[in-house]
């Protein structure tokens, strides 16, 4: 088991060494012959083996023989996926740690060829294309207040001029937030802690869902401004009267209510520090979550299509065969069948395993 | 460009006028199979009226003489009574629904739609599932402008009408939320499919292609990621990769044949097909080519998937094939041992459904289901399966696999691989408990149980 991406990747890069033996699949029905391996593991004709089999990418089989028996399942396959290489993944070097920059990246995979044709038929290889002329011309400065985009590398934050004191910012905090998101971020009436110190890693599939928030989920420091910025207060968001000096100001205390460093010493904010894009952005390289994240690989899980007698793991009873093994809805007091029942009994946390939509 | 965008046009609808046509002959073929056994089996010959009503022989006939309604005795309402039609009284209880107890506030909160109450593969506009993050905003189109900028050669601005000049294309498609069905990862909580895949609708939508926007303002070669923004109070972005974009998204305008509704992003919004709804978004007023994707926050802090082992999925895209039984389902009762046709939905956010398979044992035994709607690219499709209930507890589940080759699994299998606290993407099989006739209280209730 792993439990940061880095040991995620160093796994699947020893598997690089010794994995080729089973990269080939033994598959007798299908036609197209693998000649070369990409790193030595992956079939280097891929696009030709999807499309020998009607296009079905997905199709256990033709995973199989692109990528190898052991490759193809579960967790093996979904850490086998955050090697770029792999026609499968949607990783892109950037996205292992975010490159130079910190921004990480994803793609969609080499083998969603179906994808790929699409786009260069409707743009790459489009060399007749010529403007129709129905829009009107209009220059960048002229978006000035629509453009409040800030990207994960920083571009769009406010100069480094502009900003107010950890302090202030909490003052202001404590006006506009807190009624919603409680004094220190710890919520309020349903809506959104943002600060919380909660283990992700799931102890029993049956606990209630971890509290995610800024520091011990979000990836990036930089989304939280752009974020309030963009919304909050919730009722008259992208306000005037807090504006890019006030915005900075809450940013820098929310993530000093969550602890985030500022360098490798573990430098915290102080009340007095002023917090401005510079001192937002050495915080977003130590946000303490950002190297648990990669790219979405599903699907991970390859069934056969099978249609008599099938193995016990596929049906009924959590894997055991049994079709009457199952869980219920829970009843009310006077035994009728009903739903969300914890919630009705105030039992449980309302939503659906994490709080504020 | 033109010709080649009619031409696909005229190819997918023809393609789905196959798809249909194979489907329709399929059944027809097994029912006309069976007929041509019966025939022999019993040699007779041709439609044999006697034969035909033998089911009902013995039961006792009605005698009260029918009497005429008000309806038959009084003329009924004229002419633009209702200017904009609206349902009968009578179907008054259809309607999506929340749940209170989900979110704090109804602005940024989400509806379901009455899926088990609906018929074939389009949902009523009136009936479309909502989902906001700031409230719906009324718009005037004359004042709504969509800009295209950033990694561009001419950043360009356009009209409402300036946009219907365009060359356009219809689609239907599905729209899912990517928390459809969230509220069953930790065990079943709700016995209705309104509640347990209702955050999903399915329409036909008119629109500019994405890609002849993005061609217009000379998209460069450094842009390599869409950012949409809306023009309501949430400003909700997300980050397309170029592919996606150039693939099949456009820029709608119309649903259902009108505009969109205000709950859907009048009086434009972007559609991603097959990939989740949150990336569609609405009252879209500014398309951002980057170089870099954005880390908003519905891409980074939501959206994104927390793995058992506290690591998370990011960019989340396509939703997967899924299915679902609505009839029978949690809302109906079953009525006495006999002859059902079993219904429901598949679709694909990664192109058509190619096979729909249906258990009564709890996923040991399958059965092919065949499709009674027309067979589109990501879209619903309807499928139907004649069942003999013999009165007996069954378990009933539906089971989809897309063109692509995708199957999908079954409970357990995703759960522990992916865990249960995702929020996102559950879209593995449910299973639908039917009770046997003979239990006491509960004889033919429709149970939504978990394995």
């Amino acid at each position: 088991m792993y439990n940061t991406k880095q040991t995620i990747v160093a796994v699947s890069i020893a598997a690089l060494f010794t994995g080729s033996a089973f990269a080939m699949s033994n598959n007798s029905d299908k036609t197209v012959e693998v000649s070369e391996k990409i790193d030595g593991k992956y079939a280097a004709n891929y696009v030709e083996i999807i499309k020998n089999a009607d296009g079905k990418y997905l199709d256990k089989t033709v995973i199989e023989a692109i990528l190898g028996v052991e490759a193809t399942h579960g967790r093996a396959g979904l850490e086998g996926k955050l090697d770029p290489e792999n026609p499968y993944s949607a990783e892109v070097d950037d996205s292992i740690d975010g490159g130079n920059h910190g921004n990480a990246q994803c793609k969609i995979p080499k083998a969603f060829v179906e994808v790929h044709e699409s786009a260069a038929a409707n743009y790459y290889n489009d060399d007749t294309f010529v403007a129709r002329g129905f829009g009107t011309p209009i220059s960048e400065a002229a978006l000035e207040v629509w453009n409040i985009t800030v990207d994960g590398d920083g571009k769009g934050l406010p100069d480094p001029s502009v900003g107010m004191t950890v302090e202030e910012g909490g003052e202001l905090y404590v006006k506009f937030c807190s009624m919603c998101h409680g004094e220190f971020g710890e919520g309020a009436k349903g809506y959104l802690p943002l600060a919380v110190e909660e283990d992700l890693v799931t102890s029993s599939f049956t606990d209630p869902a971890p509290m995610k928030s800024v520091g011990n989920y979000w990836p990036y420091a930089v989304t939280l401004f752009d974020y309030i910025r963009r919304t909050m207060p919730f009722w008259t968001p992208n306000a005037p009267y807090i504006g890019d000096a006030g915005y900075l100001g809450m940013t820098g205390y929310i993530l000093q209510s969550n602890y985030i460093p500022m360098d490798d010493e573990g430098t915290e904010l102080s009340d007095d520090t002023f917090f401005n894009s510079e001192v937002l952005m050495k915080m977003n390289k130590y946000m303490p979550n950002q190297g648990n994240w990669f790219c979405d690989h599903r699907p991970v899980i390859h069934n056969v299509r099978c249609m008599n007698n099938c193995p016990d793991e596929q049906v009924g009873g959590n894997g055991t065969g049994d079709p009457t093994q199952y869980r219920q809805a829970r009843t009310l007091p006077d035994g009728t069948l009903q739903y969300n029942v914890p919630q009705r009994l105030h039992e449980d946390k309302p939503g659906v395993g994490h709080a504020g939509m | 460009m033109a010709d080649k965008i009619e031409e696909k046009v005229a190819l997918q609808t023809e393609n789905s006028r196959n798809q249909g046509r194979r489907a329709f002959l399929k059944g027809s073929a097994a029912v006309a199979g069976g007929v041509v056994f019966s025939q022999v089996a019993q040699s007779s010959s041709g439609f044999d009226a006697k034969k035909a009503v033998a089911p009902y022989a013995g039961q006792p006939e009605l005698t009260e003489v029918l009497q005429d309604g008000p309806a038959r005795k009084t003329l009924g309402f004229g002419v633009r009574k209702y200017p904009y039609g609206m349902p009968s009284p009578f179907e008054k209880e259809v309607q999506r629904r929340t749940l209170e107890w989900l979110t704090p506030d109804s602005m940024a909160s989400i509806t379901m739609s009455p899926i088990h109450q609906l018929h074939g593969i389009i949902t009523p506009n009136g009936l479309h599932f909502e989902r906001f993050h700031g409230g719906v905003p009324t718009i005037n189109p004359d004042d709504h402008r969509l800009v295209i900028h950033g990694l561009v050669e001419r950043p360009l601005i356009f009209t409402m009408d300036d946009l219907k000049r365009f060359p356009s294309i219809s689609r239907i498609h599905f729209v899912e939320c990517p928390a459809n069905g969230a509220l069953e990862w930790k065990g079943v909580q709700l016995n209705s499919v309104q509640w347990t895949h209702g955050m999903m609708s399915c329409v036909e939508y008119t629109g500019v292609r994405l890609s002849d926007l993005l061609k217009e303002a000379g998209i460069k070669p450094e842009g390599k990621w869409i950012i949409p923004e809306g023009a309501d109070a949430s400003g909700l972005s997300r980050s397309l990769p170029v592919e996606l974009a150039m693939d099949d998204c456009f820029v709608a305008y119309a649903q259902n044949g009108e505009a969109l509704r205000r709950e859907q992003g009048y009086p434009i919004r972007l559609v991603v097909p097959g990939c989740e709804a949150n990336m569609w978004i609405k009252y879209l007023r500014r398309i951002m080519v980057h170089d870099v994707p954005m880390q908003e926050r519905e891409e980074t802090s939501k959206y994104t998937e927390l793995m058992p082992d506290g690591t998370a999925q990011r960019f989340s895209w396509y939703m997967e094939a899924n299915s679902v039984i609505t009839y029978p389902s949690p809302d109906f009762k079953m009525q006495g041992p006999g002859k059902y046709y079993v219904r429901g939905l598949a679709w694909s956010g990664r192109g058509k459904v190619a096979h729909v398979d249906i258990s009564t044992d709890g996923g040991r035994n399958w059965k092919e289901a065949h499709f009674t709607s027309p067979v589109l690219d990501k879209a619903w499709t309807r499928f139907e399966w004649e069942w003999e209930w013999d009165g007996s507890e069954a378990f009933l589940m539906s089971r989809v696999t897309d063109e692509t080759g995708y199957v999908q699994p079954p409970m357990p299998q995703m759960r522990n691989l992916e865990g249960t606290n995702n929020v996102y993407h559950r879209t593995a099989m449910v299973t639908w408990r039917v009770h046997a006739w003979e239990d006491e209280k509960s004889g033919g209730l429709v149970e939504n149980v978990q394995y």
